[in-house]
């Protein structure tokens, strides 16, 4: 790796990674251009789901960075569905973000470590209680099966 | 690029704003938003329909990056000029990624000769499979490399020197950059080769424990507006345009501040 590749490695790693700031910077303005990344990501990531952010407002943004904050980018789709299986794992996801995430789940199959891929066939997705069944474009919500508990899905 | 006066950024979210506007005669739209597969969206082909220009402007080449440009992101670049048309293309005088890792937005690339070798290599991979010209953007940065060998306007001038590239400058990125080192924005316009502008961005922002971010969230504020009178008394650019990412407000705020910035720049108004 040339010198210039490892520097602007170690700078992007300190950024979003929450690495040592890199020799000779501002570790202030470092920490200020994290926090930015961190509310620029909220906002994505809020656009890609906007159940979930919603279900969390007023405290989106707070909940997010913290969330967020040394876990490297995934894009918006893939840091919006690893929060929201987390809070569903610990039974938290609320509002209609369970929808938005079962709904998520019937179009792509994720396991969490590789890039979703789409899903080309009617499909069933569920999160906790609700499971929808998606045929072509359209979703359909599926009754709540009895003594149905927060489970992980994917 | 011809005069095109006053234009704003395309966003899905005020494509119906866009396209009500009168004198509008050329736009721009964030190359990765465009599908790589399909129809472009309806809206960018009706404003192309009524002869509005469309430049595609790329935010994830990396061209600042120590590594090679993506052959793939070029060529979706590449498409994009051939299927809207466009008379240019631009993308930024950054990096987004390294080490396997992406930043998640546009970061400065260290002022030194090592630098300036990956970016202008970077440029010319790009050249060699663009359509149409490419215009590069300075960007807004929080922070500065501790080693610069050269000035900003410096290491600007030669990249444009050694690629044959135009400037897109952003003039809220002249104001930001400049209020968060604690020095005079006309300083960089007084040094920059202006005549080589092929465009000009602005936008506004917010501030965040003593330091101007560059959201494009906000309206874009008196002293960028001044800016950009004092860069028309300089040299007047072909092309002005609004960027708006968020924090969309009411119609006619939006086109008052399209108007403000025609009036600032002394050019006709397109509402």
């Amino acid at each position: 790796m040339s010198d210039l590749a490892a520097r602007q490695a170690a700078l992007v790693a300190a950024l979003v990674c929450g690495g040592a700031p890199p020799a000779g910077f501002d570790p202030d303005r470092l920490r200020a251009a994290t926090a930015a990344l961190l509310r620029k990501r909220a906002g994505e990531v809020a656009a890609t789901w906007p159940l979930l952010a919603a279900s969390l407002t007023p405290h989106w943004t707070a909940r997010f960075t913290a969330w967020a904050a040394g876990r490297p980018p995934a894009g918006p789709l893939r840091d919006g569905w690893d929060l929201a299986r987390q809070l569903l794992a610990a039974g938290s996801l609320t509002g209609a973000a369970p929808e938005e995430l079962a709904a998520r789940e019937s179009w792509w199959r994720y396991d969490g470590v590789r890039p979703p891929r789409p899903r080309r066939w009617p499909a069933i997705g569920r999160a906790g209680p609700v499971a929808v069944l998606r045929l072509g474009d359209r979703i359909f919500r599926l009754p709540r099966r009895r003594g149905s508990r927060n489970t992980k899905t994917g | 690029m011809s005069r095109y006066g006053v234009g704003i950024g395309w966003r899905p979210q005020i494509s119906g704003f866009v396209a009500g506007l009168p004198g509008l005669r050329f736009t721009e739209v964030v190359a990765e938003s465009l599908p790589r597969r399909g129809p472009l969206p309806a809206a960018l082909r009706e404003l192309r329909a009524r002869g509005v220009a469309v430049v595609p402007h790329g935010v994830k080449l990396s061209l600042g990056g120590a590594w090679p440009v993506e052959a793939g992101r070029v060529a979706h670049l590449a498409r994009c000029a051939s299927r809207l048309g466009a008379p240019l293309v631009s993308e930024h005088i950054a990096f987004v990624r390294a080490g396997g890792l992406e930043a998640g937005h546009l970061l400065p690339v260290p002022r030194s000769r090592e630098a300036l070798d990956a970016l202008v290599a970077n440029v010319r991979r790009a050249q060699a499979e663009l359509p149409v010209p490419l215009a590069l953007e300075p960007v807004a940065a929080l922070f500065d490399w501790p080693d610069s060998q050269l000035s900003e306007a410096d290491f600007i001038t030669e990249v444009l020197d050694l690629t044959g590239a135009l400037l897109l400058l952003d003039i809220a990125n002249v104001y930001a950059n400049a209020r968060n080192r604690g020095e005079e924005p006309t300083a960089l316009l007084d040094a920059l080769p202006l005549e080589r502008v092929a465009y000009v961005h602005m936008a506004g922002g917010a501030e965040h424990d003593g330091l101007y971010h560059d959201t494009h969230t906000a309206p874009t504020p008196p002293a960028v507006l001044d800016l950009v009178a004092e860069l028309c008394s300089r040299h007047r650019p072909p092309a002005l345009l609004l960027e708006r990412d968020g924090g969309w407000p009411p119609a006619a705020e939006l086109a008052a501040e399209l108007d403000a910035i025609a009036a600032a720049a002394g050019v006709p108004a397109i509402t």
